[in-house]
């Protein structure tokens, strides 16, 4: 039988504030040891009072923002009971019953919409690592600021799957609320996933496979789920409500613990907290810091850079600011020396972590416009702008450390051509010239080339020969 | 309602708690008894009451994003935990 598959998806998104959302440790435990970003409000000693840290509040919005959704002016804590050696509390505080982010929708790159219910803000748990005949726990995550953002059941196939998961990331990278490190967990996806027959009016179970942290992950689950329950009901079985674990090896799921229900959580109100209202110009204030947007720089760059090119590039939100600050003119320039000399030299993660500044990138075009640098000189310059030893120096500096630029001065010029000129070696292919022998130009112009160490821009050359050798 | 053996179980589960036979038994007769205690509330009629989140009146209590120096240290913090390995707390294997 044909099935429709129906998907929605919560995405957990770490917020990059410098303290935890409810005390004033280090958010940033990359590289730390374990457990040294911890203070006794994480540990939930007794007596100990969260305090809400004021910018992720304001992360919130921006990122709200980024997925066109409206900024609840009220909203508030509310405890989530669970037993786990990740949470000392015993609890977790998470917005259940009135979320900061309402409703919104993300477009996909292929103009998808895909809506979204709500974004709720709340505190992270720590992190068990399983042994043999016991766990060990490492509270440096407990209470990373997070928002858990809710689909509504949009999403009818793996691809798109798989594009809505990565344009929620480009996102947040762009609205600069995240670090967006997939690799760290700083972004994790659970997928919701059921099928019922073409045509048919209401959805299947479904169930529910949780921390994924790849968007090619996320396809492959979700592919994988959506074979699965055909099978079942192909079989005329039925599909069981529940939480599936996903295992990137195997690239299968599997059945795991029931999920405790709703009412188990034992929701009540977060007493250490008081609400958060936020006034209509506070919202607006700080909306109005979200900076451009990928669906921005589609419509400014549209026209100028190819698009597969533009797609590419916006993965890369530092980059894209330092293209928007250079003039549109030389945009197409370096964009495609991102394109076709970083990234297809395989270095692109490491060389795009520590990009050159807007000025060197303007200097570059502006030189290779002059005509100072040919085309291979103009790769050669900008791959050595990501060099240790040569990045933080000038365009022009590094160029003429390379030796590469090219003489364009007529008065230079013009003085290495009489050089070559009152060569000896050079009378007869002077005479031929004047002889009407059109080809010996060439050996001529060869000659200053190599008499000015291959600065010389040979065009320009060219010319001033002509007008001397009348 | 009944409070039935099953539902202590499970609540006692939700908590990790062993209990014995004559615990719950106990329990079931405690609870039975706090239930129908508390379902007098029920009696009031609150549909036009706003709920009570909490009583202080405050909102926007926020603090500035500025790490501080906190009062206890790592060490003093794992030596609180029953057992400890290579910096973290030493737990019973959980799955």
């Amino acid at each position: 039988m044909k099935y429709q598959a129906t998907i929605g998806i919560e995405c957990h998104v770490q917020l990059c504030t410098k303290t935890k959302l409810f005390s004033e440790v280090d958010n940033d435990a990359r590289g730390k040891e374990p457990n040294s970003c911890v203070s006794p409000v994480d540990y939930a000693l007794p007596g100990m009072l969260p305090r809400l840290n004021g910018e992720a509040i304001r992360l919130c919005i921006l990122a709200g923002r980024a997925m066109n959704c409206e900024i609840n002016e009220f909203s508030r804590f509310d405890r989530k009971h669970y037993f786990y050696p990740d949470s000392p509390k015993g609890y977790q505080i998470t917005q259940f019953y009135q979320p900061i982010i309402a409703s919104g929708y993300v477009e996909l790159p292929s103009g998808t919409k895909v809506r979204i219910n709500h974004a709720h803000l709340e505190g992270d748990a720590g992190k068990l690592t399983h042994f043999d005949t016991y766990s060990l726990v490492d509270l440096n995550r407990v209470d990373t600021p997070l928002i858990e953002i809710v689909s509504e059941p949009d999403i009818h196939s793996a691809h798109d799957a798989h594009d809505y998961c990565k344009e929620l990331w480009r996102l947040m990278c762009h609205a600069g609320v995240t670090y967006g490190d997939l690799y760290n967990g700083n972004m994790r996806f659970d997928i919701n996933t059921s099928i019922a027959p073409e045509g048919s009016k209401e959805l299947g179970t479904r169930t529910e496979v949780k921390n994924l942290n790849s968007f090619r992950s996320v396809e492959r689950a979700v592919e994988y789920e959506i074979k699965r329950q055909s099978k079942l009901l192909d079989a005329g079985e039925k599909v069981i409500q529940e939480t599936r674990g996903w295992n990137d090896a195997t690239g299968e799921t599997t059945g795991q613990r029931s999920k405790e229900e709703a009412k188990d959580y034992r929701y009540m109100p977060e007493p250490d907290l008081p609400p958060i209202h936020l006034s209509p110009e506070f919202i607006t204030k700080e909306s109005a810091k979200l900076p451009m947007m990928p669906k921005d720089y589609r419509g400014k760059f549209g026209g100028v850079i190819k698009g597969d090119i533009l797609e590419i590039l916006l993965d890369y939100p530092e980059l894209m600011q330092k293209l928007n600050e250079i003039d549109d003119k030389y945009a197409i320039l370096v964009s495609n020396l991102f394109a076709s000399v970083l990234l297809a030299e395989e270095k692109s993660a490491e060389y795009l972590n520590d990009l050159p500044t807007a000025a060197q990138l303007k200097d570059l075009a502006e030189m290779n416009e002059k005509k100072e640098l040919s085309s291979t000189a103009t790769k050669e310059v900008f791959l050595k702008m990501f060099d240790p030893d040569m990045k933080g120096k000038e365009t022009k500096t590094i160029a003429k450390e390379l030796g590469v630029v090219q003489e364009n001065d007529l008065g230079a010029l013009e003085a290495i051509v009489d050089t070559v000129l009152a060569k000896p070696e050079t009378q007869k292919a002077q005479e031929d010239f004047r002889n009407g022998e059109e080809k010996v130009i060439g050996f001529l112009v060869g000659q200053v080339m190599k008499e000015s160490k291959g600065k010389a821009n040979p065009s320009a050359v060219q010319e001033i020969l002509r007008k001397k050798l009348v | 309602m009944k409070v039935e053996s099953d539902t202590v179980l499970h609540l006692a589960d939700l908590s990790n708690f062993s209990i014995s036979d004559a615990e719950n038994k106990s329990l079931q007769k405690d609870l039975d008894g706090i239930l129908k205690y508390i379902s007098q509330l029920d009696e009031i009629d609150i549909d036009e009451v706003e709920p009570t989140y909490q009583v202080f009146e405050m909102e926007n209590v926020w603090r500035d994003d500025e790490i501080l120096p906190q009062d206890a240290s790592r060490d003093e913090l794992l030596a609180l935990a029953k057992e400890q390995k290579d910096n973290q707390i030493k737990v019973p294997k959980v799955l």
